[in-house]
């Protein structure tokens, strides 16, 4: 399987803040990869030299190409939404449109203008995006996105500041909309538990350094939740859980690599939620 | 270059001052004339077809000229509005998409840095230049239809005294170099407001004048030399378009009389020595620096 972004040793410092350290990574074709992180974790500079805005040491590649040196044919079959990246203001929908049409050679007219059909941006073709609710925006944006034929999509908190059904719609129409076994996505987001069912695989970053990547499937091998009370629970903790914290006066311990048949015995398992393991990663690796 | 029409429009739909201007001044302008013309009937009764017939203007060739002064007036309202909006819309240009943060928009289509930049360059020069060109043209027309009412209503012969009378396809020509010239001769600055404009953090108007004004004062303390100065404020003076201008010869009465030569501005007009003029490459050379600047602060910059 050949990698369509593929990281070796890539740093990035601002002055003397060193936003990513020294990191390595593979994202393979067809895979939903969620990129999570704390604020400041150098997330949004990782997706910046992914998207060639801003340059890198070490080696980086995305579709093969230097995304900062070749960054017009990466735009060719790369796009991305970001809470930044924001539509201009002034322009009308079907301007739009037309620029769109007029500057990308994988856009698809016909497609965007029929997943907008079904979009309450149908009937405000001449407006402009300032007179648009921020869910439309967003609409029109995944709309575009969408029928753009791009083999790498990169989300950037995308859903930043919408209610939770646009948000819910959003996650929704990237799915059916978009993405198929040719097609890639990156995502960072910080509502983690919204995505985290349409991910395949997984990455933690911290402090500019990936601390987890690995797929959903075998996220669920190694690590697991434990919920147990007394004196378990004091067993269950010389068996060494990465974390523990109290739910309704039981334990809940996080274990990674774990003896499941010994567990077992201890209480009840569960598939940690990545929420719950994001926070354990962080603050183990930040004690 | 595939994509500049696509930029271009762009630029027309986001600038919409871009045409709103040089409308609003052709409406200006034609009202005003209007208004004089009814005024002139209104309180002086003697003026009547006085201003068009013999009587006072000695005869067709000065009649022309009369109006192609008149034209020459107008366009002149025009070429001060259009360096006005020049030095707005340069300075807006690259500065609003990052103000309003679409400059992320933008650069994830697959056009590149220099393209964007260079639409706004060719924008500056030639379509700000043509849009007034247009309105030059259709206030001329208009203010000559609105002449045509007057002199008729008179009892004038329209056909002769007033259509007659100028030179229409020298004046437009004439406008058309003079306009589209002036763009190019000035295109130093608008190099320099580009680059400001894709520089600067905040204030693009202040950041782009503080240093016109800072630098002479500079030199004239250092130096007690005003190079600077000239070159920058009184480079608008210095085009190197036109023949010597005799506005004597220009209203001579002796040639008028006779009617020898018909009034022409394009005969004014030295095209071949413009092009020809040193200093009009070393301000495209220098426009095109700035600009190559714009395009490396748009490529490299980090905006986080």
């Amino acid at each position: 399987m050949t990698s369509l972004v593929s990281a070796r040793g890539v740093s990035k410092h601002y002055g003397k803040v060193c936003a990513v350290d020294n990191v390595s990574f593979d994202i393979e074709n067809g895979r939903i990869m969620g990129l999570i992180g704390p604020n400041g974790a150098g997330k949004t500079t990782l997706l910046k030299a992914v998207l060639g805005l801003t340059d890198c040491d070490g080696d980086l590649s995305v579709l093969g190409l230097n995304p900062f040196r070749q960054r017009k044919e990466l735009m060719q079959n790369i796009c991305f939404i970001a809470d930044v990246a924001v539509l201009p203001r002034w322009i009308r929908v079907s301007q739009l449109l037309d620029f769109v049409e007029s500057t990308h050679p994988n856009f698809s007219r016909e497609k965007a203008e029929g997943l907008l059909a079904k979009t309450k941006v149908a009937s405000r073709r001449n407006s402009r995006v300032r007179e648009l609710s921020k869910g439309m925006v967003t609409q029109l944006h995944l709309s575009i996105i969408a029928a753009i034929d791009a083999r790498l999509l990169v989300l950037d908190e995308p859903t930043l500041g919408l209610d939770i059904i646009f948000r819910k719609e959003f996650y929704a129409n990237l799915l059916s909309d978009y993405f198929d076994e040719e097609r890639t996505i990156l995502v960072t987001t910080h509502q983690v538990e919204e995505i985290e069912n349409i991910l395949t695989d997984i990455m933690f970053i911290n402090e500019g350094r990936i601390i987890l990547d690995t797929s959903m499937d075998s996220l669920g091998e190694d690590y697991v939740e434990l919920l147990t009370a007394g004196e378990k629970a004091d067993e269950a903790r010389r068996a060494g859980p990465i974390s523990e914290r109290d739910v309704f006066g039981k334990k809940v311990m996080l274990f990674e690599k774990p003896d499941r048949a010994r567990l077992e015995q201890l209480g009840e398992l569960h598939t940690p939620s990545v929420a719950d393991l994001f926070v354990a990663k962080v603050k183990g690796a930040s004690a | 270059m595939g994509h500049q029409l696509a930029l271009i429009r762009r630029e027309i739909w986001e600038h919409r001052a871009i045409y709103v201007t040089p409308i609003a001044i052709a409406v200006i302008v034609s009202l005003i004339s209007l208004a004089g013309m009814v005024t002139v009937s209104a309180f002086d009764k003697e003026v009547h077809l006085a201003l068009f017939s013999a009587s006072n203007i000695a005869g067709d060739a000065e009649r022309q000229a009369a109006l192609t002064v008149f034209f020459l007036g107008t366009s002149w309202v025009f070429l001060f509005a259009l360096a006005i909006l020049t030095t707005f819309y340069c300075l807006d240009s690259l500065y609003a998409e990052r103000k309003d943060k679409s400059i992320l928009f933008w650069r994830s289509l697959p056009v590149t840095d220099a393209e964007t930049v260079v639409s706004k360059l060719l924008t500056a020069v030639f379509v700000l230049p043509l849009f007034t060109v247009a309105a030059i043209i259709v206030t001329h027309l208009v203010n000559l239809v609105i002449t045509t009412g007057w002199v008729m209503a008179k009892g004038g012969n329209a056909a002769h005294l007033v259509w007659g009378s100028v030179t229409l396809f020298d004046n437009w020509a004439a406008a058309l170099v003079v306009t589209l010239a002036s763009a190019i001769w000035m295109s130093p600055l608008i190099g320099w407001f580009l680059f400001v404009s894709a520089f600067t953090k905040r204030a693009p108007l202040l950041m782009a004048f503080m240093p016109l004004i800072i630098i002479p004062i500079i030199e004239w303390i250092f130096f007690r030399t005003k190079l600077f100065a000239s070159a920058v404020f009184g480079r608008g003076e210095m085009i190197p378009l036109f023949r010597e201008m005799d506005f004597e010869r220009f209203f001579d009465e002796d040639r008028m009389m006779v009617n020898e030569e018909v009034v022409s501005l394009l005969s004014h007009i030295d095209v071949g020595g413009f092009l020809l003029s040193p200093s009009v490459w070393v301000g495209v050379i220098v426009c095109g620096l700035f600009a190559t600047a714009a395009i490396y602060v748009r490529r490299y910059r980090d905006e986080s």
